[in-house]
């Protein structure tokens, strides 16, 4: 019945066709449970929980996609959208800013977007200087 | 709307093919010239591109044209990305600049492979220089192509993944050549490594808008925008007059001299419809085959790059092997979209494009439409060449990394693009092989120029801009 999930392509329930308010909670978890060494800022991931699914969209078939991954329960190494959700949460909060250092609190600051992401390259020479690189 | 009805150039285009030609051409052209410019879009500028970018509105997004909606692209598997403004597709690349290699105008007589180029990187070199003048591109002093001096702009810095291949390979792993400014320069900021290139953020990417050229408001000019050639009336062996429609009538205008300057579909599209017999027009299209290998890396930061593509390796470009599969050419990304999640590794990954040469085939192809604007692109094939060059960089790639420490190599699928359009008008010294001979005149209308990358006779790994600037510059300077 879900064969071939990851290309979204397989025999659906008639149940999964309806909306279930579980989809954002299991994202959320997702990213709580990934992360969870970090010290989110309270709210944070459920605001970018809201945002992400509001961006990527609330039609049937994203719901269904999303549905069936919580069902399977698939990491993100098996699961292109799970990987998608972990990776734009990073980016879309200061952690890479503050270079990754776990001591620090992890706020939200708006979905990432190169043309609104205050940095929004994490690799960038504006975080890791050139006197910073070793020489070789 | 037009002063007169008779010019002695009209030029079709203002992207970079016709604006570095119509410098050159008004370098040299007396003060009693008349020259008409026909752009089929209109005047977009870069911060009304940006607005909306950021989920703004602008008034000038009326002036957007998708570029789906200007071909009839028959193989949705391949996208071809372009820009109908003005400025052309130089307000959507990406800024890479490095100088194709001089072997890559002569695979025939080094390799045995497609056919020679009739004009040699030794010719098109002063003309390099010039293009990388205007365009203010940062890069390196040691180079694998043949240049002297430094660049206009100092390089890039590099990562310490760049710096460790840099120590083993010299020359043949450089700071990416780039129109990327390093530095604020007079018209653009320095580069901030957002790694959007396609509308700068910081406007440090280089465009027609923010060149500085002052080509077209030169007193000789007109520029005429929502004009669209869609054919010419030829005779014999000339252009007598460019057919166009704006504002939904259909109009025409003689000249003496004829410049098509869009891209390869329209090039190729204007020909057809006008007639053009030769067996090679809109034939053999194509571009380069990229695909991405992410190289997961032991306790190794890969950060601190200063601009997007951070390095060129050439160390699968040139030599021998280009007899039996295509050449390589290695582009270091530092860009935000590759990054690990495993705890603490985050950014402990290279990204390398792969960028793979490939050969002009018959299965690939432009053909009018059934609306004379909109011209049929067909495209089914990668050459057996290219596919072999493929399986040999996964055969080699872990030796030629193997002073950087590799956990793991994931290859991505090949990309849809690379983000340019090759070939339909090809350059030949024999005029029976080609369509337009080495200053890119046609073999047979002879005050009719086909400029751009449809004039590549080949299509080797570097990025063709820089090297169809150069060539619209040599052909200006040797015509006039």
């Amino acid at each position: 019945m879900l064969a071939g999930v990851g290309a979204g392509m397989c025999l659906i329930p008639p149940s999964l066709y309806f909306v279930a308010p579980g989809v954002k909670k299991y994202a959320l978890h997702a990213i709580e449970k990934e992360f969870h060494y970090l010290q989110l800022a309270p709210g944070a991931a459920a605001k970018y929980v809201d945002d992400y699914f509001a961006l990527n969209g609330n039609n049937t078939m994203e719901t269904i996609k999303w549905k069936i991954i919580y069902y399977t329960g698939l990491s993100y190494n098996k699961s292109d959208r799970v990987r998608d959700l972990l990776k734009y949460f990073l980016l879309s909060t200061d952690f890479f800013i503050n270079k990754t250092d776990e001591s620090k609190v992890v706020n939200y600051l708006g979905m990432y977007s190169p043309y609104s992401s205050p940095i929004p390259n994490p690799y960038s020479f504006i975080i890791y200087p050139a006197e910073s690189i070793k020489s070789v | 709307m037009m002063k007169q009805d008779h010019y002695d150039l009209v030029i079709v285009g203002t992207g970079f093919a016709s604006t570095f030609f119509l410098k050159k051409y008004l370098s040299k052209a007396g003060p009693d010239k008349k020259v008409l410019v026909l752009e089929k879009g209109h005047f977009y500028p870069q911060a009304e591109r940006l607005k909306v970018k950021k989920g703004l509105h602008s008034e000038f997004e009326k002036y957007e044209q998708p570029w789906q909606d200007n071909i009839n692209n028959l193989s949705d598997f391949k996208e071809w990305p372009f820009t109908t403004a003005y400025g052309g597709s130089s307000n959507c690349w990406w800024g890479c600049t490095p100088r194709f290699m001089p072997n890559d105008f002569k695979l025939n007589s080094m390799y045995g492979v497609g056919q020679d180029w009739p004009v040699s990187y030794d010719e098109l070199d002063p003309y390099y220089y010039e293009a990388e003048d205007i365009m203010s591109v940062s890069g390196p002093e040691e180079t694998p192509f043949p240049r002297k001096g430094k660049y206009p702009l100092p390089p890039h810095a590099f990562t310490l993944v760049d710096k460790i291949l840099h120590k083993k390979y010299g020359s043949q792993y450089i700071s990416q050549p780039g129109a990327r400014a390093s530095r604020a320069t007079a018209h653009r900021n320095g580069c901030l490594a957002f790694s959007t290139c396609e509308t700068c953020p910081v406007n440090a990417k280089f465009t027609i808008e923010n060149s500085g050229l002052t080509v077209f408001q030169d007193e000789r000019v007109e520029l005429v925008y929502g004009a669209q050639v869609y054919s010419l009336e030829l005779d014999n062996t000339i252009v007598k007059s460019v057919l166009f429609s704006k504002d939904g009538k259909d109009q025409s205008v003689k000249a003496e001299v004829v410049v098509l300057g869009t891209n390869p579909f329209f090039n190729s599209n204007i020909l057809l419809n006008a007639g053009d017999q030769n067996p090679f027009t809109g034939r053999g299209l194509g571009e380069q085959l990229g695909m991405q290998v992410l190289i997961y890396l032991e306790n190794m930061t890969n950060a601190g790059g200063s601009n997007w593509v951070n390095a060129n390796g050439y160390m699968l470009y040139d030599g021998a092997h280009r007899k039996d599969y295509a050449a390589c050419l290695i582009e270091a990304n530092n860009a935000p979209y590759d990054i690990r999640l495993e705890r603490g590794k985050y950014l402990n990954v290279a990204s390398f494009r792969m960028v793979f040469e490939d050969l002009p085939l018959d299965s690939n192809f432009i053909s009018k439409g059934a609306d004379r604007f909109k011209p049929d692109v067909h495209f089914k094939d990668r050459s057996a060449y290219t596919l072999k060059g493929v399986e040999n960089m996964k055969k080699k790639l872990p030796e030629i990394l193997s002073c950087l420490p590799v956990e793991e190599l994931k290859y991505l699928p090949p990309a849809s693009h690379e983000g340019h359009i090759i070939g339909g008008t090809r350059m030949s010294a024999d005029p029976a092989l080609g369509v337009v001979d080495k200053h890119m005149i046609h073999h047979q209308y002879r005050n009719l120029f086909v400029l751009g990358a449809g004039s590549f006779t080949t299509f080797g790994p570097s990025n063709p801009t820089l090297t169809l600037s150069a060539m619209s510059l040599f052909a200006a300077d040797k015509s006039f």
